[in-house]
């Protein structure tokens, strides 16, 4: 039998000044125009997987809701391919809101564990924070690890057998000079504003 | 009080006795500015014997103050520091002249738009009050007494464009007794509403209750209908319009006609093989036609770009060739009313108010690349299919496909086509709603089929509107609300093969859907008329930021423009449906009547004259006039300008070499010891 749950939300489940924070990052002021004609839901190719639609999004940052939106999947579907940003009459930047908020969701830890997206972004943008470089083989070890530990395992005689043949590889590329990289991610991680670009 | 202000400045030889008043306005000007204070400061200065701050200058009281106080204090001058004279600078000169000086011995400090509305810091606000006052003390010494003159006002209206705003105010004034020249572009009168088949939300039927009225006008006497005609010039002032039209040839003398379409039978093309504009291109015409057939006047026309008589002249332009065989020309036999000699010709007439009333155009759908219009035959605008449920459309009332003859069993009809959008027109077009629901009705009467309508808002704020939604809802019809993102026919589910699928999340039911139907109408906005800019540059009219027409008071002034005398009706104002534009056309013709009826302007005395025995004869100022009001007298080699033509504008005066041209209320001394009063610091 169907669980039955409450839907209904209380004061106590917004987080006062969520909406106000969001909108106040350039390029995300527009939201607070969206009139919730559900345009970005229907042009958006992945809508018809997200829990919550596009536009249902809108409404719940507008509304405070942050538990809501930063644990929802449509930010994680979200491909960037800007078909909202484009067809929205009211021109607000859907794409990049949703970056927003991905970044808050990994800032303060709210993704699905093990949902590739976002651990994917993380590994990522360590790997160029620390290296300046990617590895493509090691990144993809590493995503496959922390997301499918135990069907990575059963990959590792693939990967032994490829690595053989030159055609995988482990090995950590690194820029010239990491020294001079380490001092301007200092710098930019040093000051105390909101995105240090950890996307 | 430091009073060294004024002293090396040449001063009238006796300051006459001033009277100055700053008005509170409530809190609109005493909210940031000081008024007290600046009563005080303004008492200080040389020739002022009364400085009062008052709350409403304006109301009763306070024109009443002014007159007791000039009989008091034995005032000379006056000056009121308040709001805009655009808005009450009438209502000062009137108080002024009642208490017996002459009407331009008052000047008028602007306070509020000018100060107050745009600042936000009080001490500055009110230290700019005083300079703005004491630059209006300084000038008003200096002022002269004027005479406004009266002109006389030709009780002849024109009226331009022929849909129901037209048609309506032209029927009003003619009733009452006055000329009208009604000037329509097409063949016929009728525009916009001559297409509907029904008006919403009565339903009842749009020609039944449109053609006694193209009737009416067609025979008024008091009524000359310039039809296939357009407004070319307009010159002169409000009661005296000297206006060019220029009338296209529309190769038939309208007197001759009657309208019994002989030469249409006759034409050599057997079968109407053009496309009829009327019928929004689904039906064809021939060369010679008439638009539809209770098309006023009763007169045919030739469309020369096709008609075979015709061909290319050396500058592109149609000439007549006289290859055809003019089988209508025989038709027409001993009335002769064909004519290939016409040309186009000029007429110059003479009015003393304008109405215009040109109408708007629809959205053009192909801008929406999304929704498919132009590469899915399928996707109809609303205008077509409202001529498609007309019995005397296209396809005889019936609603069919592209094909000519399937009729669908699913319709989406899709709201806000280019409305309520930023990256089109941003503006709610009021009608779409109304009409899209009126359809939905029409297509399930004639066909039975399912009608979806996709929405953002239904928006029904009229009478019986709402009640025509709650019907619409009880008939079955499906509302969903969610602007839709595409319309393709990339099929996905088998039902969804050979139909266009619409995509569009149902935010009501929180879901993305696709909707297959065989037919989708788009429910295009209104948009003001692509040569808007063109016609309002010829009536001296304003543009809001969206193009329609501008009134000169969205409230108190809504037909009025601010050019005297041109008043403005219907939907080149602003999107409105046909009751609306009813009752503005009727204000637009009551505005006209009242000037009529009084029978003269008064006009301001600022105009510029020229110091004959200063002026060179150096011709500078003549094509500089943007009204040609200056003429120049051969006998005496000088300029002299026309006042009743003269606006006021300064530019002669500006020009002139030898500074011996003057404007009154605006002479050099008047305008220096204004600079010198806002600019002399304490």
């Amino acid at each position: 039998m169907k669980e039955i749950q409450r839907t209904i939300k209380y004061e106590a489940d917004r987080v006062p000044g969520f909406g106000r924070e969001v909108m106040s990052v350039p390029g995300c002021e527009k939201l607070k125009d969206c009139i919730q004609c559900g345009t970005c839901s229907g042009v958006c190719p992945l809508s018809i997987y997200m829990d919550h639609s596009p536009r249902q999004v809108m409404a719940l940052v507008r509304e405070d809701f942050k538990r809501e939106v930063l644990s929802s999947c449509t930010i994680w579907l979200c491909a960037s391919c800007y078909a909202c940003t484009v067809e929205c009459p009211q021109q607000i930047r859907i794409t990049d809101i949703m970056y927003e908020l991905k970044q808050r969701a990994i800032q303060e830890g709210f993704y699905p564990k093990r949902f590739p997206i976002p651990v994917l972004a993380q590994e990522f943008n360590r790997m160029v924070h620390d290296h300046g470089r990617i590895s493509e083989g090691r990144l993809v070890t590493k995503l496959f690890l922390k997301t499918k530990p135990l069907e990575a395992a059963g990959m590792a005689g693939l990967g032994m057998r490829l690595m053989k043949t030159g055609r995988f590889s482990l090995k950590q590329e690194n820029i010239r000079d990491r020294g001079d990289l380490a001092r301007i991610m200092e710098a930019m991680d040093a000051p105390a504003s909101g995105g240090n670009g950890k996307d | 009080m430091a009073n060294g202000n004024g002293n090396n400045r040449t001063s009238p030889e006796r300051r006459p006795r001033i009277g100055f008043y700053v008005c509170h306005c409530g809190v609109n000007i005493a909210g940031t500015v000081d008024c007290a204070e600046v009563a005080r400061y303004v008492g200080t200065l040389p020739g002022v014997v009364l400085s009062r701050d008052y709350k409403y200058m304006c109301s009763d009281p306070g024109q009443e103050l002014i007159q007791k106080d000039i009989a008091e204090y034995k005032l000379e001058r006056v000056v009121v520091a308040s709001c805009s004279p655009l808005l009450h600078e009438h209502t000062f000169r009137t108080a002024v002249e009642k208490g017996g000086l002459n009407p331009f011995f008052f000047h008028m400090v602007n306070i509020r738009e000018h100060n107050s509305w745009v600042h936000t810091d009080r001490a500055e606000a009110t230290a700019k009050a005083r300079d703005l006052a004491r630059a209006a003390i300084e000038r008003v010494a200096r002022h002269k007494p004027l005479e406004t003159k009266r002109v006389p006002i030709k009780p002849v209206t024109l009226i331009v464009g022929g849909g129901i705003a037209g048609i309506h105010a032209a029927l009003t004034l003619a009733n009452a007794g006055k000329q009208v020249i009604l000037v329509e572009r097409e063949p016929t009168i009728g525009g916009h509403m001559a297409k509907f088949d029904k008006t919403f939300p009565t339903l009842d039927c749009a020609a039944c209750i449109l053609t006694p009225k193209m009737s009416a006008v067609g025979a008024h006497p008091n009524i000359r209908l310039l039809t296939y005609s357009e407004v070319v010039k307009v010159d002169g002032f409000v009661g005296n319009y000297k206006v060019t039209i220029r009338r296209k040839p529309r190769y038939i003398d309208e007197e001759k006609c009657v309208g019994c379409q002989d030469c249409i039978s006759a034409c050599v093309f057997k079968q109407p093989k053009f496309t009829d504009e009327f019928n929004e291109g689904l039906g064809k015409r021939k060369p010679v036609y008439i638009p539809f057939p209770q098309a006023t006047p009763q007169v045919v026309a030739i469309d020369s770009n096709v008609c075979l008589n015709f061909r290319n002249g050396p500058d592109g332009s149609r000439v007549v060739s006289d290859k055809c065989k003019k089988t209508c020309v025989e038709a027409c036999g001993d009335r002769n009313a064909i004519d290939f000699t016409q040309k186009e010709r000029f007429e110059e007439i003479e009015v003393g108010t304008i109405i215009v009333a040109t109408g708007f155009q629809a959205f053009d759908a192909k801008r929406l690349p999304a929704y498919g219009y132009g590469r899915y035959p399928n996707v109809f605008t609303a205008l077509e299919v409202e001529r498609m449920v007309n019995a005397s459309g296209p396809t005889g009332g019936h609603v069919v496909l592209r094909d000519g003859k399937t009729e669908p069993k699913t319709v989406g009809i899709i709201h806000c086509v280019g409305s309520r959008d930023k990256k089109t027109n941003r503006w709610c077009s009021r009608v779409c709603c109304m009409y899209s629901m009126k359809l939905a009705h029409l297509i399930k009467e004639h066909t039975h089929a399912e009608v979806y309508n996709f929405y953002i808002d239904i928006r029904t704020p009229g009478k019986g509107y709402e009640e025509f939604y709650n019907q619409l809802l009880d008939e079955g019809v499906h509302f969903v609300r969610g602007r839709v993102g595409e319309v393709t026919d990339w099929a996905i589910t088998p039902e969804e093969e050979g139909k266009l699928v619409i995509r569009v999340e149902d935010t009501l039911a929180g879901v993305v859907r696709r909707i297959p139907v065989d037919m989708v109408v788009l429910a295009t906005g209104l948009e003001p008329r692509s040569d808007a800019q063109e016609v309002r540059r010829l009536f001296n009219m304003s543009c809001g930021s969206e193009g329609f027409f501008l009134e000169r008071h969205p409230k108190l002034a809504p037909v009025s423009t601010f050019n005297d005398g041109v008043y403005i009706a219907g939907a080149c104002q602003g999107p409105k449906d046909i009751p609306d534009t009813v009752a503005q056309a009727g204000a637009a013709a009551a505005e006209a009547l009242s000037l009529i009826d009084k029978g003269y302007v008064e006009q301001e005395p600022n105009t510029a004259f020229v110091l004959e025995d200063e002026c060179s004869g150096c011709k500078s100022c003549i094509p500089l006039c943007p009204y040609s009001a200056i003429q120049f007298d051969d006998a005496r080699g000088k300029a002299v300008i026309n006042e009743a033509l003269c606006k006021g504008c300064g530019t002669c005066v500006g020009s002139c070499p030898s500074g011996s041209i003057v404007q009154n209320l605006f002479d050099d001394e008047e305008i220096f010891s204004e600079i010198e009063g806002v600019l002399a610091y304490e």
